[in-house]
């Protein structure tokens, strides 16, 4: 008995595992049908994340919150239920406030390089169990986005969209391993590809090994034929510190992203580039410092001191 | 594993994917993240013999390669757990039954977890799948199998009811 058990289990697993190659063979060959079917799934879960999404929005940051709380715990008992109130209020108007804030710098950075953008907000984030790093945004088809279009945050390049449904749209972020962006160091021109690293950080393969770079320099991103899946001259990263291999064909350097993709609210995805390419507008310039020079007052006599001259009005 | 229980464990895990979807993935756990989807399935495919857990394994896949967040081919997910499926029915029947063990339980589930993660990287290495670097794999890894771990003595008890409420008095014996 347990040896024809032990047969129908074995054959059943022969039979599951073909069938599992079999059905990567067919996506690695691109045959439709499997894109097709993630994209039904989405179709589904977009309106449910986005239920969710009004709901959970501040219950996402649980554990950043939980950090924040409670000082003064023995004060609580006493304020316990105005409290409560308040603090439902409070984390409702942060996030607004904060979504807020990331929509006008999304838009401010779309207005300065003449970008066409729809805003959308982000309604889910990639799923745990996966190595892929992706957001689900509130817009899609219906709002005219399209499969490969860039998308951009408050201080640059967030990712680009790879699956798009009637209201939904999924971005890979470029911080997924597989993501690669062909990109121009402002200041020297040099060109190079940035490539994902999985976290916030990333690797600028410069592809002239004598190319200028050094650090601080800030990446743009080069720009695809026909805008499609980047456009040019968003700004992607600053480079942090840049790797010694003279013996090697390529330039290596590590960057730092300008978007903090652990925190997007808001994003803007490019519907259309800018009619005449921005160039190096949307360099990120450093916060003006105000600088004070004081000199000393010299004691004058006030009857010394010669009238300004003013300029006369004619007529 | 009758066909209506083959059923019936697919639509339940498929309102765990939808739950995973659309909210524990919107929380960001201080260390990589926390699959209730994955926890669940293992679970489930503890509970079963081997051909039911090779069969909840090739299900459990298929709708994780179903998900839209997923960048891997379709078919990966479901070759992975099927194979983590027949580990896990192979092996069972000398670890011997979990519903009155809950803390063994627990740390199966948690291991498991970590095996199908790994197995799931070296699968995506063989087939020119770009995963990052190492130390951040090894950073998924480890955080998925501690949440797990701290989460899954919330959830497997429940695991265990259910499936002994749809158990046929004969399947009980």
């Amino acid at each position: 008995m347990a040896g024809r058990g032990g047969n129908r289990s074995r054959l059943l697993l022969v039979i599951l595992l073909v069938t599992s190659i079999f059905l990567i063979t067919l996506d690695l060959r691109g045959v439709s049908l499997t894109s097709k079917s993630r994209s039904v799934t989405q179709s589904f879960l977009s309106p449910i994340q986005r239920g969710v999404s009004t709901v959970f929005s501040p219950v996402g940051n649980l554990f950043s919150n939980i950090r924040n709380f409670g000082t003064t715990k023995s004060k609580i008992d006493d304020l316990k239920r105005e409290n409560a109130k308040l603090k439902a209020q409070v984390i409702f108007n942060e996030d607004t406030s904060g979504k807020l804030k990331k929509l006008r710098g999304a838009l401010n950075l779309a207005g300065r390089a003449g970008y066409t953008v729809i805003a959308a907000q982000v309604i889910g984030k990639g799923s745990a169990s996966t190595f892929s790093q992706t957001i689900t945004l509130d817009a899609g088809a219906a709002d005219g986005v399209k499969k490969d279009m860039t998308v951009i945050g408050s201080y640059g390049l967030v990712g680009v969209v790879k699956e798009v449904t009637a209201s939904s749209a999924v971005v890979l972020l470029m911080s997924d391993p597989t993501f690669r962006i062909g990109v121009r160091v402002a200041r020297s021109q040099s060109i190079g590809v940035v490539i994902g690293e999985g976290d916030g950080r990333f690797v600028l393969q410069l592809l002239d090994p004598a190319g200028d770079i050094k650090k601080g320099d800030v990446l743009l991103s080069l720009g695809s034929d026909g805008n499609r899946p980047f456009v040019p001259g968003v700004p992607v990263g600053r480079v942090t510190s840049v790797s010694d291999t003279s013996a090697s064909l390529t330039q290596n350097a590590r960057v730092q992203g300008f978007e903090n993709l652990n925190s997007l609210g808001v994003v803007a995805i490019i519907t259309k580039a800018a009619a005449k390419d921005p160039r190096n507008a949307l360099v990120p310039t450093p916060e003006p410092t105000v600088t004070v020079y004081v000199t000393p007052k010299p004691v004058v006599d006030s009857a010394t001191i010669a009238p300004t001259p003013t300029p006369s009005k004619k007529g | 594993m009758s066909p209506s229980r083959i059923s019936l464990s697919f639509l339940f895990l498929l309102a765990i994917f939808t739950v995973q979807e659309a909210a524990i993935s919107r929380i960001s756990f201080p260390i990589a993240g926390f699959s209730l989807f994955l926890a669940v399935l293992i679970g489930m495919m503890a509970l079963e013999d081997r051909t039911g857990a090779i069969a909840l394994g090739f299900i459990g896949g298929l709708i994780l390669d179903l998900s839209p967040t997923s960048n891997s081919p379709v078919g990966q997910w479901a070759l992975v757990l099927t194979i983590v499926g027949y580990v896990i029915g192979t092996n069972r029947e000398s670890i011997g039954d979990f519903t009155t063990r809950p803390g063994a339980f627990v740390l199966f589930v948690a291991l498991a977890t970590a095996l199908t993660l790994l197995l799931s990287l070296i699968l995506g290495a063989l087939i020119g799948d770009q995963a990052g670097t190492l130390g951040r794999n090894v950073i998924v890894i480890l955080g998925n199998t501690l949440w797990t771990f701290l989460f899954a003595p919330l959830f497997l008890p429940v695991l265990s009811l259910l499936r002994k409420s749809m158990l046929t008095s004969r399947e009980r014996i």
